[in-house]
C-alpha cells in the first residue's frame, strides 16, 4: 500500500477511536434505522410472496346450493355449469371442490384450533367451483354471466379477501418505511454532526495540509471514510440482527400457517446489499455535505 | 517569481464597515530574491502573504505567483500552487502529537509523495536545520528556536521555489532569531525566493536585503539593500 492510502485509512481509524462515544451513537442510530428499513423491505417480500402464491391458486369461488339457502344443485345443472365455465375464454382453469374437500382443507388450515373444527362437520361447508382466470381483473365477467345460473349460491372474488389483507400490510409497510426514512435522516444528521466535530478537532492538521498543498479530496477523504465506516458497521449489525431473527420468526409462523409460503434466509441475504448501500450511501452523502463549507480552500 | 499589480484588498467588518488591508500595491519579486516586508501592526503584511498562497483573493488588481495568474487559477489547481510555496508562521503550527520527523514527513505524506522519497528527503532537511538528533522528540520538548527550525524544515522539505515567512522570529529571543535567519539565508542561497514579514528592526538592519515597507496598506518604500526604517 502506498503512503497516501496508509495515511487516509490510519486517519479515519484515529478519528473513529478518538470520538468513541459519537461513533457508538452513530453506529446505533444507523443500526436502528437500517433494521427498520430491512424489516419493511422483508415485509414487502413476504407480502409479494404470499400474494403471488394466493393469486396463483384461486381467484374466484362459485359456491353451490345445498338446500339451505337455495334448492340443491342437480348433477345436470352442475355439469352444465362446468361446461360453460370451461368454454368461457377468460377462464384458465376450473377445479371442483366437494364438501369433503372443503372440510379437509378447513381442518388442515385450522389444525391447532380445536374449537373451530368441532363447530363444523362434513356437511357445513358448501361445495364450490374454484376458478382461476387468465386475468384476475376479469372477475366481473364471471359474476355477470354465472350468478343467475340455477344452483349457484354465491360468487366470491377471493382477491377481495386478499385485498383486505394487502391493505392492512400496506399500511404496516408504509408506516415502517416512513419511520425508517425519518430514522435514516436522523442518522444522517448525526453523522454530519460527528464529522463536523471530527473536522473541527483536527482543524490544525487540515489547515497545515491545505497550506502544504494537499488536494481537497485528500484532506476530506479520511473524514468521509470515517463516516462511511461507521455507516458500514451499522449496516452490518442491522443485517446480522435481521439474519438472526427473521428466519426464526418466519419459520415459527410457517409452522402455524401451513398454507402460506414464508420468506427465509435467502430473502434476508438478498436484502443485505441494499442495507450496506443505504448505510454507506447516507454516511457518505452526509459526511460530504458536512465538509462542504467547513474545509473549503 | 512574484508579481502584484495594483492590488487592493479590503475586509468587510459588519454591514458597511470596510478595512482596507492593501491599497493599490504593485510589487515585483525576482527569482532568488530575499525580501523583507516591514511595517507597523495592521499595515497589511500578513494579508500580503495570504494573497500569495491564494488563501485570500484580492478585490482588485492582478497577482502572479510562480508563473500562475491567481485570479484565473482553478480551485482544484490551488494545491499545485501551494506545493511551490513553503510557509512559516510566527507560532510554528507544529502538530503536538507528532514527532519532529513526523511533522516534517507529514508535509510530503499528504501530497502523496512516495515513501522512499520521504525517507530520503526528511533526514536531509533535518540535517540542514541542524536537528538530526531531535528527530524523535515532540515539539513540546524543544525550545522556541528549535521548533521554528522544524517549521522551516517542514516548509522547505518539498523544495519549494518560494518560502514565505510571516514573522518567523516574532516569538524568539534575539540570539535564537539569528540562528533561524542564518537558516533562511542558507535556503535562499539554494535558489529559493524568500519573502519575510517582520517587525524585527535588528534583523532587517543586519541582513541588508531588499525592504518593502507598508503603511496602512500602501507601499511607502521599496528599497534594495535597505534598513528597517529611515530613522533606523
Ligand atoms: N480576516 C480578517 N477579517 C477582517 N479584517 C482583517 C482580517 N485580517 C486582517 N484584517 C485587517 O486588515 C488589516 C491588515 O491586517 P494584517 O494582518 O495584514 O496586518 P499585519 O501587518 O500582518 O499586522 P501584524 O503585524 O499585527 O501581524 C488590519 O486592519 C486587520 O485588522
Ligand atoms: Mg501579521
Amino acid at each position: 500500500m502506498t503512503a497516501r492510502w496508509t495515511y487516509v485509512i490510519r486517519e479515519a481509524f484515529i478519528g473513529l477511536r478518538r470520538n468513541l462515544m459519537m461513533t457508538v451513537a452513530v453506529i446505533l442510530s444507523v443500526t436502528v434505522s437500517l433494521t427498520l428499513l430491512g424489516a419493511s423491505l422483508l415485509l414487502s417480500e413476504q407480502v409479494d410472496l404470499a400474494t403471488d402464491d394466493w393469486t396463483g391458486r384461486v381467484e374466484v369461488s362459485i359456491y353451490l346450493c345445498d338446500d339451505r339457502v337455495c334448492p340443491a344443485i342437480t348433477s345436470e345443472q352442475q355439469e352444465q355449469l362446468r361446461e360453460d365455465l370451461e368454454a368461457q375464454e377468460v377462464v384458465a382453469e376450473v377445479f371442483y371442490e366437494s364438501k369433503q374437500d372443503a372440510f379437509e382443507r378447513f381442518t388442515s388450515m385450522f389444525a391447532d384450533q380445536e374449537s373451530l373444527i368441532e363447530a363444523i362437520d362434513q356437511d357445513t361447508l358448501p361445495a364450490s367451483f374454484r376458478v382461476r382466470l387468465e386475468n384476475p381483473n376479469l372477475f366481473n365477467v364471471i359474476a355477470d354471466q354465472f350468478s343467475t345460473y340455477p344452483g349457484v349460491e354465491e360468487i366470491v372474488d377471493q382477491r377481495e379477501v386478499l385485498n383486505q389483507f394487502l391493505r392492512f400490510t400496506n399500511v404496516v409497510r408504509t408506516a415502517a418505511l416512513v419511520v425508517a426514512a425519518i430514522q435514516l435522516v436522523a442518522a444522517g444528521v448525526l453523522i454530519a454532526n460527528t464529522i463536523r466535530v471530527a473536522a473541527f478537532a483536527r482543524r490544525e492538521q487540515t489547515g497545515i495540509m491545505r497550506l502544504v498543498g494537499a488536494s481537497n479530496w485528500y484532506i476530506r477523504l479520511p473524514f468521509v471514510l470515517e463516516g462511511v465506516l461507521a455507516g458500514l458497521i451499522g449496516a452490518l449489525v442491522s443485517w446480522g440482527l435481521l439474519w438472526a431473527t427473521v428466519p426464526q420468526v418466519a419459520g415459527g409462523l410457517a409452522q402455524d400457517i401451513e398454507l402460506m409460503p414464508f420468506i427465509g434466509e435467502a430473502q434476508v441475504l438478498a436484502v443485505g446489499p441494499w442495507l450496506l448501500l443505504a448505510g454507506t450511501g447516507i454516511a457518505a452523502v452526509s459526511s460530504i455535505l458536512a465538509l462542504r463549507r467547513f474545509l473549503d480552500i | 517569481m512574484i508579481k502584484l499589480q495594483n492590488v487592493t484588498k479590503t475586509y468587510k467588518r459588519g454591514a458597511d464597515d470596510e478595512v482596507i488591508a492593501l491599497a493599490d500595491v504593485t510589487v515585483d519579486v525576482a527569482k532568488g530574491e530575499f525580501v523583507f516586508v516591514v511595517g507597523p501592526s495592521g499595515s497589511g503584511k500578513s494579508t500580503f502573504m495570504k494573497l500569495l498562497t491564494r488563501e485570500q483573493l484580492p478585490d482588485d488588481g492582478e497577482i502572479y505567483v510562480a508563473g500562475k495568474n491567481l485570479a484565473t487559477l482553478r480551485p482544484w489547481k490551488v494545491p499545485v500552487l501551494r506545493r511551490e510555496i513553503g510557509y512559516v508562521f510566527q507560532d510554528f503550527k507544529l502538530l503536538a502529537n507528532k514527532t519532529v520527523y513526523e511533522n516534517v514527513a507529514f508535509a510530503l505524506e499528504v501530497i502523496g509523495r512516495p515513501r522512499r522519497e520521504i525517507e530520503k528527503r526528511v533526514p536531509e532537511v533535518l540535517d540542514l536545520v541542524g536537528l538530526t538528533d531531535k528527530a524523535n522528540a515532540h515539539p513540546h520538548e524543544l525550545s522556541g528556536g528549535q521548533q521554528q527550525r522544524v517549521s522551516v524544515a517542514r516548509a522547505f522539505v518539498n523544495n519549494p521555489r518560494i518560502l514565505l515567512c510571516d514573522e518567523p522570529t516574532g516569538n524568539l529571543d534575539p540570539s535564537t532569531s539569528v540562528g533561524v535567519m542564518k537558516l533562511l539565508d542558507r535556503i535562499n542561497r539554494t535558489g529559493a525566493t524568500v519573502v519575510m514579514a517582520t517587525h524585527d528592526q535588528h534583523i532587517v538592519d543586519s541582513m541588508r536585503r531588499r525592504v518593502i515597507e507598508l503603511e496602512s496598506g500602501h507601499v511607502v518604500r521599496d528599497q534594495s539593500r535597505g534598513v528597517y526604517g529611515y530613522g533606523g
